[in-house]
């Protein structure tokens, strides 16, 4: 494989696409393609940040032709506007931190009652496990467990907001 | 007038009530799963919200889901579409707790005729025809006993639901006998519930069905009928509005028992009742009613000149409609298509992927229903079906005539869909000349279909 046309690209992303995969990472000589669902989702360390460009799908490679590929992508993968980017703190954001995500939509609330002290504060330390909110849908509270074990570096949402699936929620940074 | 609507659906429709609301200045919020946010309708609406991932159960399917954004964004109604929750009573009567406006019947009436026992037992009470058919049937016996009584042949159906699960014709005892068995295997496997009643099989029969609309004040209006008869595995495929088969004393009294039957129970907003009519007797039998839009709606718009899904959001918001049935004037012919991504030559088998080329007709007495466009992507999770081509002309001549001609002009590449097999069914002589019944397009087109 010593050349990758724009059409292999723009079939790599097709497939994709199509498959039920939330998420993607593709390294071929001197190739990297990182595909995700999730607009919100950040190429991981190693992989420069195109994010800023299409979060959805963020190639890197030096090669100019990937950028038409992406023009010709489009719609699906237009940048969608996302509260991440929405209150600015995306681009001071560590790559390494992992976002908490909602599981669907529904009302966030930070603490198990009204008055109670919130699941987590900012610094604290998660395991996986850990409770770090609460999704309501129709008085139906489901418990958000942080997934991985770190430290609470930034809450994205106010209390008693609405949030949408897949939203970003918490900020992790690995530990 | 209702201010905000929420939409729990997709595709199409979803554009079709979002543009809707918009014309009468109420404002739309569109559910979308993960796989359509950035979908037309989610681009046109005044908010799109992700209610959740792209298997329609941990989404469109989920009641408390959708009414739960409902609320959080501020709607006071709520328009289900066709499909997915439309019909479940059980959204409705959310909806009515929660203070929100079911764009669709009330609970009660959805459920008077969701369960197709109880619709019959409606129909009956009401005065509508009816095929000879049992009650609820326990046993293979029973229901050999009941088809010595009325006579062969005879068709098994499902009592919890429709789509050709738990059908099975038999033309003697012995096929009765040992088709009850599978039947009522197959109707536990399709919806959790086995029990089946047997009726007279109509041997050729138009699928024929009345548009109606419930003004929720006693009052019930008809817009025409539509003959429904080119299915494929009991979907339907073409539509066309009028029934040009029905004299015009089969039609009024066909008109007359869909009004009656809605009007005894106060039926408010959208409802079609389904009839089978029978060629050869000249006579018609109540099926079922469906308590949503149809997807067949816009024949009935285009030969009524009227906009159902507007009314749906009126009656809804509790304005008046002073219309009265002779107000409605019926004219000209109409045929709808579904364009459906599947792949004809290979079984129908669905076709998902990105459309690279989208030219779609236009012209005069031409309509299309769709949210795709260039570059759009069909996911795999959902119904396949694309577009819905509309023709419309003074007579039913016309309208074919209309409809070849659209149908060579419509040009999609990307994906395979069915346009050559539906271009092949406008051109057919019996297709020309109305020559159809419920069985035509599987037993004569079809087999045709690619030897020529």
């Amino acid at each position: 494989m010593t050349e990758i046309k724009p059409q292999d690209i723009e079939a790599v992303i097709e497939s994709f696409d199509s498959s039920s995969w939330s998420e993607m990472r593709l390294k071929i000589s001197g190739l990297e393609l990182f595909l995700s669902k999730d607009p919100s989702a950040r190429a991981p360390e190693g992989t420069h940040a195109a994010a800023r460009v299409a979060p959805i799908a963020a190639p890197h490679a030096d090669s100019a032709p990937l950028h038409s590929t992406h023009a010709t992508a489009a719609p699906r993968l237009k940048p969608a506007p996302h509260p991440v980017e929405a209150k600015g703190g995306a681009s001071d954001v560590p790559e390494s931190w992992i976002a908490v995500r909602a599981p669907n939509l529904g009302t966030f609330y930070r603490a198990p009652k009204p008055g109670a002290p919130p699941y987590v504060a900012v610094g604290q330390r998660v395991e996986p496990t850990t409770e770090v909110c609460l999704i309501e849908v129709m008085k139906l509270f489901t418990s958000v467990p942080a997934g991985v074990a770190g430290f609470v570096r930034k809450v994205l949402v106010e209390d008693a907001e609405l949030v949408e699936f897949d939203q970003p929620l918490f900020l992790i940074e690995p530990a | 007038m209702l201010k905000r609507i929420l939409i729990a659906n997709r595709g199409e429709i979803a554009l079709r009530i979002v543009r809707a609301a918009r014309s009468l200045g109420v404002e739309t919020v569109v559910a979308a799963s993960a796989a359509d946010r950035d979908g037309l309708a989610a681009q046109e609406a005044t908010r799109a919200v992700v209610i959740g991932p792209a298997p329609a159960r941990a989404s469109y399917l989920d009641a408390r889901l959708v009414v739960h954004a409902a609320l959080a964004t501020g709607c006071d109604g709520l328009h289900p579409g066709y499909g997915f929750l439309s019909e479940r009573a059980a959204l409705a009567r959310l909806c009515e707790e929660e203070g929100i406006a079911f764009v669709g019947p009330a609970a009660a009436s959805i459920e008077a005729v969701g369960d197709k026992l109880a619709a019959r037992r409606l129909a009956k009470t009401a005065g509508v025809p009816m095929t000879p058919g049992s009650g609820k049937l326990d046993c293979a016996s029973d229901a050999v006993a009941f088809a010595a009584a009325v006579g062969y042949p005879v068709v098994t159906k499902a009592s919890a639901g429709g789509g050709g699960r738990g059908m099975v014709i038999a033309r003697d005892a012995k096929a009765l006998a040992e088709g009850f068995e599978r039947a009522a295997a197959e109707a536990k496997d399709a919806f959790g519930d086995g029990t089946l009643y047997v009726e007279r099989y109509v041997e050729r029969a138009r699928h024929v069905e009345v548009q109606a609309m419930g003004l929720g004040d006693g009052r019930v209006l008809h817009f025409g009928e539509r003959d429904c008869s080119l299915q494929r595995r009991y979907q339907k495929m073409v539509e066309e509005a009028p029934a040009a088969v029905l004299s015009d004393g089969s039609r009024a009294r066909l008109h007359r028992a869909a009004v009656d039957l809605l009007g005894s129970i106060n039926y408010r907003n959208v409802g079609t009742v389904e009839f089978l009519y029978d060629v050869e007797r000249d006579d018609f039998y109540f099926m079922e009613v469906n308590a949503r839009i149809q997807v067949e709606h816009p024949v009935s718009e285009m030969i009524a000149g009227v906009d159902l899904v507007r009314m749906q959001i009126e009656i809804a918001g509790g304005e008046p409609i002073g219309d009265r049935q002779e107000d409605v004037a019926l004219s000209g012919h109409a045929i709808e298509v579904r364009v459906i991504a599947e792949d004809p030559a290979q079984g129908f088998r669905p076709s998902p992927g990105r459309i690279s080329l989208w030219r779609p007709p236009s012209g005069e007495g031409v309509r299309l229903d769709s949210a795709m466009f260039e570059g759009a992507t069909i996911p795999p999770y959902y119904d396949s079906m694309i577009a819905k081509l509309i023709v419309h002309g003074s007579d039913r001549q016309t309208a074919v005539a209309r409809l070849q001609q659209a149908l060579a002009g419509f040009a999609v590449e990307g994906v395979a869909t069915n346009i050559p097999f539906l271009r092949a069914m406008a051109a057919h002589p019996d297709f020309r000349a109305n020559r159809l019944d419920t069985r035509w397009l599987e037993t004569q087109f079809m087999p045709s279909y690619g030897r020529a």
